[in-house]
């Protein structure tokens, strides 16, 4: 009886060794779908020159990048849009002046639908719940008040600055492009 | 508490029961190590359907993503070691089938009541072989690819509905994205679900017969003698004295099951993490290969040869058909023999059967490595498949897919594109003679043209006369072969030696105008050496005479050598030589115009992009892989030195 025993323990143990052989590996290799992926390099791109934005009205920006996906690069793809309100037109261009123009993820914060422009009102809303949101970017209350603002939080605003074109001494926005997490109340990175 | 859980699940499921056959299989005549064959098989099939649905999870079937699919796979340790598991097993899993086949019939276990398990075995191990070559060609490699346009060729040979499979199986007249869908329905759809279903049948024909005959009382002794580890179970009711004590199955048979399989198992992964799976280049039909089938269709590829024309259908469907059909058959004419003639007979057809096969084998092995044409355009292909590796692991593929890599890589379509279009007049080889070397060589031997070591032939009075430079061409006689000799006409060795070396610094200052990419770390460092030959070319030698050189001289007598061999120069020396900055008029040799007509580039003989390519590959202007830096900087090394 005492061998019966080890000799299941055995094939216990033989059929455990096989068995995570392969697990092991299978597992990591499910689970590399949680692996960030590749770094996609220099997110600051320059996006419009600043003459060409007029005050008070937002203008939209496609963001043109690399798209990687698994073993694909798409190289010349738009990577998302980017609202850009000028505030005033001001007549220093210098250090100084780099608050007058805001850059707005336009992916909405909600459930990630793109953000329009309301062009008679002059906001922006979201068409897939009506989120509504000020130039400013944060969240508006509709007028009836008869629904709710479904947006958790205000337009992602993305880092923003003017650079001047060292051979063409033009005035260029530069944006920081990011990603955020839909749905919660606090701006989190998209890893 | 797990002991009630038990009855409960057991008083609603009869569990213990339906895992009785299993639980209290015994075995009268002991367990033994030859049985685990078949187990072994099982388990085997299992680690296929494991790793064959985990690397489903990467995989996407089409002629732009197979084989980029497959290399992202190999990016990671883990899928490199399942699809080497995958990759080795399904070998395996072959070569095991044949083990226990001809045990099975060594062990005369094919008797009645056991036909069926016979035949659906015999089906069983066919049915193998095409699971696991319709595997190949997933990958979009070179050598799957090939292996099934030859495969839908030989079924297309076949008689009356030959050419409608074939159509059915490649998806179309070419191997494109159907062929890729249509062979991943076959390799993980309808061949597993018929080898699951053939294979549960031939496990219940296992137990069915294993425990019914035993409640009967069981055939005679010397049945026993030639048992299966199931026909065993036969006589579990009739132990002789010398048998030893009735053992059960599980686990005296399991431990040396998982035993074996373990250490089979084991052997595959070692393989498996060492080597990995092979990736050839991505498929390519203007890349040269030569294919060859799979080691276990070897046999039939040889036997094809004896039957040649219409004929072939004999070789490729007929006698392997016969052959099957003569085992499946084979109890019927075994039922008609005693037991010693049956012996007999049975190691005679094992014999014959082993020697048939592996006569046929080794044949076309033995002829391959005979033919040094084959041995060429396999190493040829091994080459490339190390390449397209390297270039993909360089950085994610363009949409277009894998086969861009070598197709706009210099380093691989450089030599076939001399070989085409110049290599009639031209030789590209090193001083032993390696690379491509003309028939009849007419024209300067172009291997590190733009090279300090290059330019210096045209500076040696003997050597540029010589058939590595203007040897065979009208300038033989021309003002440049005459100048480079007044150059040494009537001067003393030691004058003879100075004017050595103020050449040798013309050729450097000459070769910087190429600017070489593997060279511009030297060119960056001899910047003094480069500097004095640019004075010497323009001012004591008078090279601008005749040449033009920066802004010294004239164009239209003599080549430009601002920027010689550069990118640009030799672009527009391949595109049209009678260009006013090359050989103008009538001073061109033979060397035609291949890219003549800029507003129409399709009417040249070369395109722009295959212009390119060439130039890009007679600058060496191409990727080496970083670790590989090393022999790249030697080959540099040895092409200064001649």
């Amino acid at each position: 009886m005492r061998r019966r025993t080890l000799l299941k323990w055995i094939s216990g143990c033989l059929a455990t060794l096989c068995a995570s052989v392969l697990g092991i590996p299978g597992v990591s290799f499910v689970l590399q779908a949680l692996q960030k992926s590749g770094s996609d390099g220099d997110r600051v791109r320059r996006v419009a020159r600043l003459k060409d934005l007029p005050v008070g009205k937002p203008v939209a920006v496609p963001i043109l990048g690399a798209r990687e996906d698994a073993w694909t690069v798409h190289p010349d793809e738009v990577l998302g849009r980017v609202w850009l309100v000028r505030r005033k037109a001001a007549a220093n261009e210098g250090a100084e002046a780099t608050a007058q123009v805001a850059a707005f993820s336009a992916t909405c914060p909600h459930l990630g639908c793109a953000i329009q422009h309301d062009a008679k009102e002059n906001r922006f809303q979201c068409p897939c719940h009506r989120a509504l949101f000020g130039l400013d970017g944060e969240r508006v209350a509709a007028k009836s008040g008869v629904q709710k603002n479904p947006s958790p939080r205000a337009m992602d605003l993305l880092e923003c600055r003017l650079v001047t074109d060292e051979t063409t001494q033009e005035v260029w926005v530069e944006v920081t492009f990011q990603k955020f997490e839909q749905g919660l109340t606090k701006r989190v990175l998209k890893a | 508490m797990m002991q009630s859980f038990l009855n409960w699940l057991d008083a609603r499921t009869d569990y213990r029961q339906l895992l009785a056959p299993i639980r209290l299989r015994v075995l009268p005549a002991g367990p033994r190590w030859a049985y685990s064959t078949a187990s072994c098989l099982l388990w085997l099939f299992i680690v296929q359907l494991v790793t064959g649905l985990l690397l489903m999870l990467s995989y996407s079937p089409s002629t732009t993503t197979a084989w980029a699919s497959v290399h992202f796979i190999e990016q990671s340790a883990a899928g490199h070691f399942l699809r080497g598991v995958h990759h080795f097993a399904s070998h395996a899993l072959i070569i095991l089938c044949g083990v226990h086949v001809v045990r099975v019939l060594l062990a005369r276990a094919f008797q009645a009541p056991r036909e069926l398990l016979w035949v659906t075995g015999l089906l069983l191990f066919p049915l193998m072989m095409v699971w696991a070559i319709s595997g190949n060609p997933l990958s979009g490699g070179l050598k799957g690819v090939s292996q099934i346009e030859v495969e839908g060729h030989i079924i297309g040979s076949t008689p009356w509905a030959g050419p409608l499979i074939q159509r059915i199986l490649i998806g179309g007249e070419e191997v494109g994205h159907l062929t890729l869908t249509h062979l991943y329905f076959l390799h993980v759809g309808l061949l597993p679900l018929l080898v699951i279903g053939l294979l549960l049948f031939h496990i219940g024909q296992v137990y069915r017969h294993g425990l019914s005959v035993a409640e009967l009382g069981g055939p005679q002794d010397d049945v026993s003698r030639w048992s299966s580890p199931n026909l065993a179970n036969l006589v579990a009711a009739h132990p002789t004295p010398t048998m030893p004590p009735r053992l059960k199955y599980f686990p005296h048979q399991t431990v040396r099951n998982m035993t074996v399989v373990t250490v089979v198992l084991g052997i595959i992964s070692v393989i498996a993490w060492l080597h990995g799976a092979p990736l050839d280049a991505p498929a390519d039909p203007t890349l040269p290969h030569t294919p060859r089938p799979e080691w276990y269709f070897r046999s039939l590829f040889e036997l094809r040869r004896y039957f040649v024309g219409d004929w072939e259908f004999v070789a490729t469907i007929i006698i392997p058909a016969a052959v099957l059909g003569f085992f499946v058959f084979f109890p019927m004419l075994d039922r008609k023999c005693s037991p010693r003639v049956s012996a007999v007979l049975r190691v005679l057809v094992v014999l014959f059967g082993v020697g048939t096969w592996s006569g046929l084998t080794g044949m076309s092995y033995f002829r391959d490595w005979n033919d040094t044409e084959y041995l060429v355009s396999s190493s040829e292909t091994d080459v490339l498949s190390v390449r397209a590796r390297e270039l993909a692991d360089r950085s994610l593929l363009p949409p277009e897919g894998a086969i861009t890599l070598l197709r706009d890589d210099p380093k691989t379509q450089g030599p076939l594109l001399f070989a085409r279009h110049c290599a009639s007049c031209h030789s590209h080889a090193d001083a032993s003679g390696q690379g491509i070397v003309a028939n009849e060589p007419s024209a300067p031997n172009l291997y590190g043209f733009g090279t300090a070591a290059w330019i210096s032939g045209t500076l040696d009075p003997q050597r540029i006369v010589s058939e590595h430079y203007f040897g065979k061409t009208k300038f033989a006689e021309g003002d440049m072969v005459s100048k480079v000799k007044e150059l040494f006409d009537g001067i003393e060795e030691a004058e003879a030696a100075k004017m050595r070396d103020d050449l040798k610094l013309v050729a450097q200052a000459l070769s910087a105008e190429a600017a070489l990419p593997r060279a511009t770390a030297a060119d960056h460092d001899a910047q003094a050496p480069i500097v004095a030959g640019r004075e010497l070319l323009s001012g004591r030698l008078a090279c601008t005479d005749c040449h033009k050189f920066r802004d010294q001289g004239e164009l239209g007598s003599a080549p430009d050598l601002t920027a010689y061999g550069s990118r640009e120069w030799l672009l527009g020396m391949i595109g049209n030589p009678q260009h006013e900055r090359f050989y103008s008029g009538d001073r061109n040799d033979r060397m035609p115009a291949f890219a003549e007509d800029t507003e129409h580039p399709e009417r040249n003989l070369l395109s722009p992009r295959e212009l390119n390519l060439l130039v890009d590959w007679l600058r060496g202007d191409w990727y080496e892989p970083p670790t590989t830096s090393v022999p790249a900087k030697s080959r540099n090394a040895t092409l200064a030195g001649n």
